[in-house]
């Protein structure tokens, strides 16, 4: 899934809209739009959940919405998993790898330069983070092959530094982006009265600006690590080595070479998306904060 | 506690480009353990003074000497941090660190400073128990009432021991009836305290309860300093008079031979103008149906009632119309007769002629 549209099916689900909400009819029409994704949304994953907890004969003959018969299983769990060709559980470690500092990286590293854009001057300042965003629109694919050469040229093709180094500059540019828009919403007052108080920029930085953020950090934070998780094209590209590979490279081979496992495909894709949505899950509650931005909340 | 220092602000300027003239040549003296309030309007750059006075601003010229320090400079160049600068700020919005405790907020300071632990827990309970905040030290802000938060944040600013307060428009977020008993707490506190203490607002009533003087301020000029009293009785300019006091005085515009100046005697006093402002405060006549040893008469348009006065709108044969005390026995329509205690001449450049006590 791509990240803008993640970013506005997660805000459609924003608790306390009704509170804005007086009339009734308005309030019927934001139901029913609400529930009619809601349910685009959860059937495929209740059709993909149903496939991947059935033998896949079950499911061929049948359809996936019959309960009857209902045969529950977990085998497909555990040939996901533990398969002796392509170990999803590998995957599963080596995306973990990957994905942890190709989040913590690019937030820290775009948390500070965020806050130098948004409160500090210096030369050139607006053409640097002018010119970033539009570097920001520049496909993928058209920078695919001087990164394979320049990774190459490194010798870091094929590990998992190159590829934590290529998620965490492609990154950067759109948590800077994201982090300054929401460093500029908050108070000045408080980074003014913390220098009156006597503290240095620094001080302000990691005691003040840093904790108050946490929301907008962990919005950030969430959408990146999704993001990474999520990626195929770069790792593709960067990992060869079968026992390097991520969980999303895995998932392809699980298909088979002549007939199409659905069941194994559903248990693994379903095992790949798991860390994603747990990761939402948990922080939840920050990561709409984040989104809300702290200017509403006051 | 650490003695009081002066402050002296002196020819102080600020331009915001391309050419916004916050602050005109200020010039301000403020003694060692003064409340000095500085009053003005929205937009009248009284903040900008204050920011310029606490470091987190410059001034465009001119320079700012705290307890014989000079802080800053424009012509020499001279810039003290805000920090180095020995003083406590509380701003309007508080500025409580929202993430920490009512302790560890009023602690952050001392914690920079990298005093030791017990040091630390000392000065902050001490400063806590002088606020009457002691019971709320772990609650973190959003669980605190207005009044509280301000008690934490004026404990925060002064729990370094500065030598001078400042607070920007303390009270603005404070709904009325705490508002006055903050004043009253804010005051008490800085007369024991014997702190300098620069306070901004805009609005009259915090001024006049807890200034020792106050300095009002008009675009970036300062119109008049003075004790409230002094600026109540002889206010220097029409802009004084109008802002000043509550409900605010009449003042009308009148060409120089009108009727009224010429009943009053005062065609010599007025000579040179064209126009002059005459100025009443409302508590300063009285209508009332008896007719005796009064200087204008009228009929009684509205009779309003302010809290346990009673004022009438009088429309006066000599054609102004005035809002005066209401003695009893008014009726709307009747007749009325203005007895005049007290009265402002401006000349029409809006600068004060006399005040006639009649």
């Amino acid at each position: 899934m791509g990240r803008t549209s993640k970013v506005k099916l997660l805000s459609k689900a924003k608790p306390g809209l009704t509170g804005l909400i007086r009339s009734p009819i308005k309030w019927l029409i934001v139901n029913v739009v609400a529930w009619v994704i809601g349910v685009l949304w959860i059937l495929p994953f209740v059709g993909l959940f149903m496939t991947s907890v059935r033998p896949f004969g079950e499911v061929a003959v049948y359809g996936w919405w019959s309960i009857h018969p209902f045969t529950f299983t977990l085998k497909n769990y555990y040939n996901a998993l533990f398969n002796p060709m392509f170990s999803l559980a590998k995957g599963f470690i080596n995306s973990l790898i990957i994905a942890v500092p190709s989040t913590i990286i690019p937030v820290i590293l775009a948390a500070l330069a965020a806050y130098a854009f948004a409160r500090f001057s210096f030369p050139i300042k607006n053409y640097l983070f002018i010119m970033m965003l539009f570097l920001m629109a520049v496909p993928q694919q058209m920078t695919i092959i001087p990164i394979f050469f320049m990774l190459n040229n490194m010798h870091l093709l094929n590990t998992y530094l190159g590829l934590i180094l290529v998620h965490s500059s492609w990154g950067i540019p759109w948590i800077t982006f994201f982090l300054r828009n929401y460093f500029s919403l908050l108070p000045k007052e408080l980074e003014e009265i913390a220098r009156v108080d006597g503290a240095s920029n620094r001080e302000i930085f990691f005691r003040i600006v840093l904790p108050v953020s946490l929301p907008g950090i962990i919005s950030a934070a969430v959408l990146q690590f999704a993001w990474v998780w999520n990626d195929f094209f770069f790792a593709l590209m960067l990992i060869y080595d079968p026992n390097k590979m991520v969980i999303t490279q895995m998932l392809p081979r699980l298909k088979g070479q002549y007939q199409v496992d659905w069941g194994l495909l559903s248990a693994g894709s379903i095992l790949a998306m798991s860390v994603p949505i747990l990761v939402y899950v948990l922080l939840n509650k920050y990561y709409i904060t984040g989104f809300r931005g702290w200017a509403m909340k006051r | 506690m650490p003695e009081a220092a002066g402050i002296k602000v002196e020819r102080l300027s600020r331009v915001f480009p391309p050419n916004v003239i916050a602050l005109r040549s200020v010039n301000l003296e403020i003694k060692p353990g003064e409340f000095f309030v500085i009053l003005g309007p929205s937009g009248s750059g009284k903040t900008t003074l204050l920011r310029i006075i606490a470091g987190l601003e410059v001034p465009t010229e001119g320079r700012v000497v705290i307890g014989g320090k000079v802080v800053v400079d424009a012509e020499e160049g001279i810039y003290v941090e805000p920090k180095d600068r020995d003083i406590g700020m509380v701003f309007q919005n508080w500025a409580l660190y929202p993430h920490m405790t009512a302790y560890d907020n009023i602690a952050f300071p001392l914690r920079i400073k990298k005093l030791p632990k017990e040091e630390i827990d000392r000065r902050v309970r001490s400063v806590a128990e002088a606020l009457g905040i002691s019971e709320l030290l772990d609650r973190k802000p959003t669980h605190m009432s207005g009044g509280q938060q301000q008690r934490v944040a004026v404990a925060r600013a002064l729990v370094k021991q500065p030598k001078v307060l400042l607070l920007d428009e303390p009270f603005s977020n404070l709904d009325a009836r705490i508002r006055v008993s903050a004043r009253e707490f804010v005051k008490e506190l800085q007369r024991k305290l014997g702190i300098t203490t620069i306070l901004v607002t805009h609005d009259q009533a915090d001024a006049f309860a807890v200034g020792d003087r106050v300095a009002v301020l008009r675009n970036g000029v300062i119109q008049q300093v003075g004790t409230p009293d002094e600026l109540y009785d002889e206010p220097v300019n029409v802009f004084v008079a109008n802002f000043i006091g509550d409900p605010p005085m009449n003042i009308v515009k009148v060409v120089s031979n009108h009727e009224v100046i010429k009943s009053l005697g005062l065609t010599d006093l007025v000579k040179g103008n064209e126009y002059v402002y005459v100025g009443i405060r409302p508590d300063e006549a009285v209508a009332s149906s008896n007719s005796v040893d009064t200087h204008l008469s009228g009929e009684v348009v509205l009779i309003e009632h302010a809290g346990s006065r009673r004022y009438a709108r009088v429309r006066t044969d000599v054609g102004l119309t005035l809002k005066v005390l209401a003695d009893e026995g008014l009726v709307e329509g009747g007749r009325a007769y203005v007895r005049i205690k007290k009265m402002h001449l401006f000349s029409e450049g809006g600068s004060r002629i006399t005040t006639l006590k009649l």
